[in-house]
């Protein structure tokens, strides 16, 4: 089912939080809200599900307009930040408690939790509270209360959050896998890019309550609309120098250029931030530059440098293991300059 | 190890011997007491030992031919007698007569002393016989004695030649101070006015703890819940009221209300109802007023509990339960009220035991009245043991009433805890996030 949020503003007493934001979600897809804490994420899932009521503007599910509907009538199913599972009941009480509220027969609700239960790996554990399983095991808890009524739309809260790096990756796949087979509409909110990138079809990415570019993961990778948008994606995260425009190169501080054909028909003295992602910098590249190594780690099958620079700027770059360099070693690493991407001083990209 | 606890023993000290002296003793007191007869007659301190009228009546239920032998006047000539004859100065003979040939004679009755009086050589007249007499009679009717030997002493004197078993009943029944007994229970026991006071206390306890300081705190607590925070905090305010005003007061209010010339009677006069005291003018009013009045004061402490636990359930839960498609009242049963479970065990613990002991506000308004209809339990021990119209303040009796109160109060809270499985409400952890 499709969501749409039309000039959504919600405001707290005087504080605005979200103002005039308009996002459609399409059916069957599957969206990551990414964001800094605080830019509003949550406070949008709430208004989606009900429970803040939008100060101006439309929700839509499907061409229903919900914007006064009670969250107990829009059928959507929420994994929260917190799980808020009711700690009195056991994991089976709990999944089955949609089902309760709608007086279904005992024997049906256990049919249908010993069913979504499984689908979650904890048929194990439905005679237990709360209190007495991990953070992953109330994660999937909350997941499968959120399914079991079957939703039209599935919001997820940070639902990875508390998970081990193996149990998330499981996770995530596992989350995508439900949400495909069962053609819901999924948003997941989430500051972690790279969930955001492997889950979802597509990616909003959120800055003090407005979105600032919707697109797809490679999409907005390739092709961030601001700095911001570059910045917050990718892992080890991009590297900006600073500089400016002159004659087709770009000039640092302290004079030293560097000649990028993309910088063609940008006026001269133009300031400018370059960003360049630690993979398009290293052994191929059509620039050299000079630097020393200021640390090193290495992440198994790759390692990471960050070099300074003679400006005292840091470029950070991947490349796969090798033994020949050391911190404290001058390099001459190349950039690989097409893929460099130049921004604006407010942030914009050119 | 050893001197940390030493120390720590020494630490507790204070607070130990403070609990021993204002918790403990009152309890233990309560239970010596309540196993003696004390009163305003026999006293707190000893007693001593009276052949009174009342004794010879307790004797005369086992013994009645000693009793009335006690009671009947006794005569003996003795040294004393003899002197007080001389002192009388009638003639000198009769005194000599009597000391040399009469002296420690014991006669049972006025009559046969009289007989050898009348033979006496010098024949006194028969006014001067009577004189005569009276000064031999040493009846001990009426006569104190500070020791029980003093009494048995003089009753041998007097020809008494009491056995054991006699010497211990006659003890008994002239002993004035009060005595270890275990009559008081027997007679809360047997006692069909102490039976119609223990249903109405049961019946008051249980109507105001389930209707007003549970119930109705309940209501309160949960439908202030979904009020926006500032009426919220104005209904509750409102309801703290009568737990704040001073009970004189606040009963005196409900006097205005109730009375002849009260606030209900102007009102119903104006539907051409006769003015009357709503308060007294039948048990069941009486009844419907006391529980109102003790119920609105109860509610208050309920509502202030069950709130702030309802304030402590996490928001999520409310926001969870409402996209899983609870109703309100399905959030009240399914999220609220279990999660209650441990403050109502609090409220109905600590209010029925509130309940039980207190009825300050019973005096206050009724008085146990009309008659001894809103009597209850504590009430009715008052009045025995520190407040009667009869002057005779039973405190013997009182006491075994208070310990009667208390063992109730135990048991009940034990029963409490067993209800709401208060093992599993502390070996689990209550609250995550
Ligand atoms: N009930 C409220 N009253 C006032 N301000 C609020 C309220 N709820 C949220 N806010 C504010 O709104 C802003 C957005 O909050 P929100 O919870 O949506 O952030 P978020 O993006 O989910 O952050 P996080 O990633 O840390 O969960 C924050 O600045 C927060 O302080
Ligand atoms: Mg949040």
């Amino acid at each position: 089912m499709r969501i749409l949020l039309d000039k959504f503003s919600k405001s707290f007493g005087t504080t605005k939080v979200i103002e005039g934001m308009d996002l459609e979600v399409g059916s069957g897809e599957m969206l990551a809200l990414l964001g800094p804490s605080g830019c509003g994420k949550s406070t949008t899932l709430f208004a989606i599900c009900g429970i803040h009521r939008p100060t101006s503007g439309r929700i839509l599910f499907g061409d229903k307009d919900v914007t006064g509907l009670p969250s107990q009538e829009r059928n959507v199913g929420v994994v929260f930040q917190s799980y808020a599972l009711y700690p009195h009941m056991t994991v089976a009480e709990n999944i089955g408690f949609p089902l309760t509220v709608r007086r279904l027969a005992a024997a049906d609700i256990r049919k249908e939790v010993a069913e979504i239960a499984a689908l979650v790996h904890i048929d194990n554990l439905l005679d237990r509270r709360p209190s007495q399983l991990s953070g992953g095991q109330q994660q999937r808890v909350a997941l499968a209360r959120a399914l079991i009524r079957r939703p039209d739309v599935l919001l997820l809260d940070e639902p990875l959050a508390n998970l081990d790096a193996k149990l998330r990756l499981e996770m995530r796949s596992e989350i995508r896998r439900l949400q495909k087979e069962t053609g819901i509409t999924a948003i997941l909110v989430t500051h972690d890019q790279v969930e955001a990138m492997s889950m979802c079809d597509r990616i909003a990415i959120m800055k003090a309550g407005e979105i600032v570019q919707i697109a797809t993961p490679s999409g907005m990778y390739n092709d961030p609309r601001s700095a911001f948008v570059a910045g917050f994606l990718g892992n080890p995260p991009i590297s900006f120098l600073k500089g400016r425009a002159e004659q087709g190169a770009f000039v640092f501080a302290n004079g030293i250029r560097l000649s990028l054909a993309i910088l063609g028909g940008i006026p001269d003295g133009t300031v400018l931030t370059l960003g360049v992602r630690p993979e398009h910098f290293g052994t191929s590249g059509d620039i050299a530059v000079d630097g020393k190594i200021a640390f090193a780690e290495t992440q198994g099958r790759e390692n990471l440098y960050d070099v300074i620079l003679p400006d005292g700027s840091v470029l950070r770059s991947i490349q796969s293991v090798r033994n020949d360099v050391a911190v404290g070693d001058a390099v001459r690493w190349s950039l690989d300059s097409k893929a460099a991407l130049v921004f604006a001083e407010d942030g914009r990209r050119l | 190890m050893r001197t940390s606890r030493t120390l720590g023993l020494i630490m507790i000290a204070p607070a130990a011997i403070m609990i021993l002296l204002f918790f403990l003793m009152p309890v233990v007191l309560t239970a010596v007491f309540s196993l003696t007869n004390m009163s305003t007659a026999t006293g707190i301190s000893g007693g001593a030992y009276q052949v009174t009228q009342a004794a010879v009546n307790r004797l005369t239920t086992d013994m009645p031919e000693l009793a009335a032998a006690i009671s009947e006047p006794r005569f003996v000539i003795d040294g004393e007698g003899v002197a007080a004859l001389e002192a009388l100065q009638l003639k000198p003979h009769f005194a000599t007569e009597l000391r040399s040939e009469h002296l420690g004679e014991v006669f049972a009755s006025r009559r046969e002393a009289e007989r050898v009086i009348k033979a006496l050589k010098d024949r006194p007249s028969t006014r001067e016989v009577k004189r005569i007499s009276d000064l031999f009679n040493r009846s001990v009717l009426n006569t104190r004695f500070e020791t029980r030997e003093a009494l048995l002493e003089s009753l041998r004197k007097l020809g008494f030649d009491l056995t054991p078993e006699e010497q211990e009943a006659v003890a008994k029944a002239t002993y004035t101070g009060w005595v270890w007994t275990a009559d008081n229970f027997r007679i809360i026991g047997n006692s069909p006015d102490m039976a119609q006071v223990f249903l109405n206390t049961a019946f008051y306890v249980a109507v105001t703890l389930l209707l007003f300081n549970v119930g109705y705190a309940l209501f309160l607590a949960v439908t202030t819940h979904y009020m926006t925070a500032s009426t919220a905090s104005i209904f509750r305010a409102v309801w703290l009221l009568p737990r704040i005003t001073p009970v004189v007061i606040y009963i005196l209010m409900w006097k205005w209300l109730t009375w002849d010339n009260g606030f209900l009677s102007l009102f119903m006069g104006q539907f051409g109802y006769p003015a009357k005291n709503y308060l007294l003018d039948n048990a069941r009013d009486a009844w419907f007023f006391v529980i109102l009045l003790n119920g609105f004061i109860g509610a208050s402490m309920g509502m202030l509990v069950f709130s702030s636990a309802i304030k402590a359930i996490p928001e999520t839960q409310f926001h969870a339960s409402e996209m899983d498609g609870a109703s309100r009242w399905q959030q009240i049963r399914y999220i609220i009220l279990p999660q209650l479970r441990w403050p109502i065990l609090f409220v109905t613990c600590y209010q029925t035991l509130s309940l039980l002991a207190s009825f300050n506000e019973i005096l206050l308004s009724t008085r146990g009245g009309p008659g001894r209809a809103t009597e209850v339990w504590s009430l009715a021990a008052y009045h025995t043991a520190l407040q009667n119209y009869t002057g005779n303040l039973e405190y013997g009796l009182g006491a075994a009433m208070a310990l009667v109160l208390v063992v109730i109060g135990v048991i009940l809270s034990l029963i409490y805890l067993r209800v709401f499985r208060y093992d599993t409400l502390i070996s689990k952890p209550l609250i995550e996030d």
